[in-house]
């Protein structure tokens, strides 16, 4: 369970990326936080595996309280978090299977991590992450080489082969073209549904949004401004959260 | 009607000032020629003269490369080129991380790191060797200390402006996965840099080769102490076989680093 008591972010003193956030995510959620680009969606997720850490407040998860950790409670707290981002941020050069082992770094005694030895065992669950996305034949391509959407699912990969209890997704598909956005979004689903595990996923499309968000959190100016069901989200919600009203640009099909 | 002719604007920049640089530059050679008492003819003279260096050049002794003790000199430059790339260039992968903000996150660490990399690149080999042989006699000893730290100068330069073009995602990803430091350096790091690191390394390499010549001249050892030795006993000859041997090996190695390199990066 991940709780959010009266939390807020500061980059500077006096400019609040998060204002004052309540939230409680139980486990085996998939919440979907939208917002304009700069409302904090972005920090708000990055405050739950400490990569931000918070300036005022308290932050509980998994019944750790994230500000008042040390720093080897950060790095045991954030294996258990897995993390997908908007860049990918895979090492190009390396394979896919070394780039979803880097998900059993913390498991792993250093050397282990330096010589590239892994256990056959660690190498099962790499492989286990890599079937789940239907990339195992892909095992040994550079990850350089496969299109944007494989290149996300190498992504999920790796934060799987964390065994997470908590995977956070930040802006998956906004470098992706909508039909592989659609695919993305589905494994992160199909991932969620199988597994319970708790995900959070920032999006900024609103038909993705209400599409795959069983609970969508909308974010202003660092603020909560809704909380409520996927379902129950209106235009006229979304209108608030945006504080202006609807464009095309604000959907991934242009047709709706 | 005829078209007008088009009127071209005139271009911008600075024409005026090149022109200015241009001729600064040659008056300033020709100062410097003045100064300095530069005469051609004197060049002409001088080599047209009997003159046994010349003559040496004429009749290089090749076979003095494969005599006992030219051998073991010329061993000796390439275990000092080999030892101090391998100890230098090593050694400079540490110091080229530890001056990065994602490799050393400890900030006056860090602005003691690039300051001493600056400063190690400022001297020139030859007074590395100065300096070692000064403060450790004369030897193969000041000779290995001169390309250790002038390879790690290098090395170090280049890998540095490397890792400042590196992608930082697959570093923010392993940190979020709860990488400790030196998994992070090995798996999200090291993959970009390791082609052009192995590439350096060889370049260090081609250099320190060439270095190690000179180095005997000040007495650091290898084959530059037996041509100092021959040139000191005029035997130009023996000079030029050996230089001429050295300058042989210098462009295979040279050829070959320079076909292994293009296919690393």
């Amino acid at each position: 369970m991940i709780t959010f008591r009266n939390v807020s972010v500061e980059y500077r003193p006096g400019e609040k990326a998060l204002d004052d956030i309540n939230l409680e995510i139980q486990e085996g959620e998939f919440v979907v936080i939208v917002g304009l680009s700069g409302a904090g969606k972005s920090t708000l997720i990055r405050t739950i595996n400490n990569l931000v850490p918070i300036t005022d407040g308290e932050l509980q998860v998994d019944g750790n309280s994230v500000g008042d950790l040390s720093r080897s409670g950060v790095r045991k707290l954030r294996s258990r978090i897995g993390m997908i981002f908007q860049g990918f941020n895979l090492v190009d050069r390396a394979t896919v299977i070394q780039n979803v082992l880097m998900g059993r770094v913390y498991k792993l005694p250093t050397w282990r991590n330096v010589f590239g030895a892994y256990p056959k065992k660690d190498k099962q669950i790499a492989a286990k992450a890599l079937n789940r996305v239907d990339l195992l034949e892909k095992a040994h391509s550079r990850a350089t080489d496969l299109s944007g959407g494989q290149r996300q699912r190498v992504g999920i990969a790796r934060a799987l082969s964390q065994e997470p209890r908590v995977i956070l997704a930040d802006e998956p598909v906004a470098s992706l073209d909508p039909p592989t956005s659609h695919a993305v979004m589905q494994h992160l689903q199909k991932i969620n549904r199988d597994l319970g595990i708790t995900t959070i996923v920032n999006l900024h499309f609103l038909d993705l949004a209400t599409a795959y968000g069983d609970r969508i959190i909308g974010l202003r100016g660092g603020k909560v401004v809704f909380d409520g069901k996927g379902s129950e989200c209106t235009p006229e919600i979304f209108e608030g959260i945006y504080g202006r009203s609807l464009t095309a640009e604000d959907t991934l099909q242009e047709d709706i | 009607m005829q078209a007008s002719e088009l009127k071209i604007p005139k271009k911008p920049g600075l024409r005026g000032s090149v022109m200015f640089s241009i001729s600064f530059a040659f008056v300033l050679t020709i100062v410097t020629m003045i100064t300095v008492e530069f005469s051609l003819l004197e060049i002409i003279e001088n080599f047209t003269r009997p003159n046994m260096v010349v003559d040496g050049l004429l009749s290089p002794d090749l076979t003095q490369i494969f005599s006992e003790r030219s051998r073991s000199a010329f061993l000796e430059t390439l275990q000092l080129a080999i030892l101090g790339t391998v100890s230098g260039g090593g050694l400079s992968l540490l110091m080229a991380f530890w001056a990065t903000d994602f490799g050393n996150p400890i900030g006056w660490l860090r602005v003691v790191v690039r300051n001493f990399n600056n400063v190690i690149r400022s001297i020139p080999d030859l007074l590395w060797a100065l300096l070692f042989v000064t403060a450790v006699g004369v030897g193969i000893l000041p000779g290995l200390l001169a390309l250790f730290f002038f390879s790690m100068a290098v090395v170090t330069k280049l890998t540095s402006d490397t890792l400042d073009g590196i992608d930082q995602g697959p570093i923010e990803a392993a940190r979020a996965s709860g990488s400790g430091q030196l998994s992070m350096l090995r798996m999200a790091v090291l993959p970009q840099i390791l082609p052009s690191y192995a590439s350096f390394l060889l370049y260090g390499f081609e250099l320190n080769l060439r270095a190690s010549a000179v180095l005997g001249l000040v007495g650091a050892g290898g084959i530059g102490s037996r041509i100092e030795f021959f040139r000191g006993r005029l035997e130009w000859s023996e000079v030029w076989g050996l230089v001429l041997m050295f300058f042989l090996v210098v462009f295979l190695v040279e050829r070959l680093s320079v076909t292994i390199r293009r296919r690393l990066v």
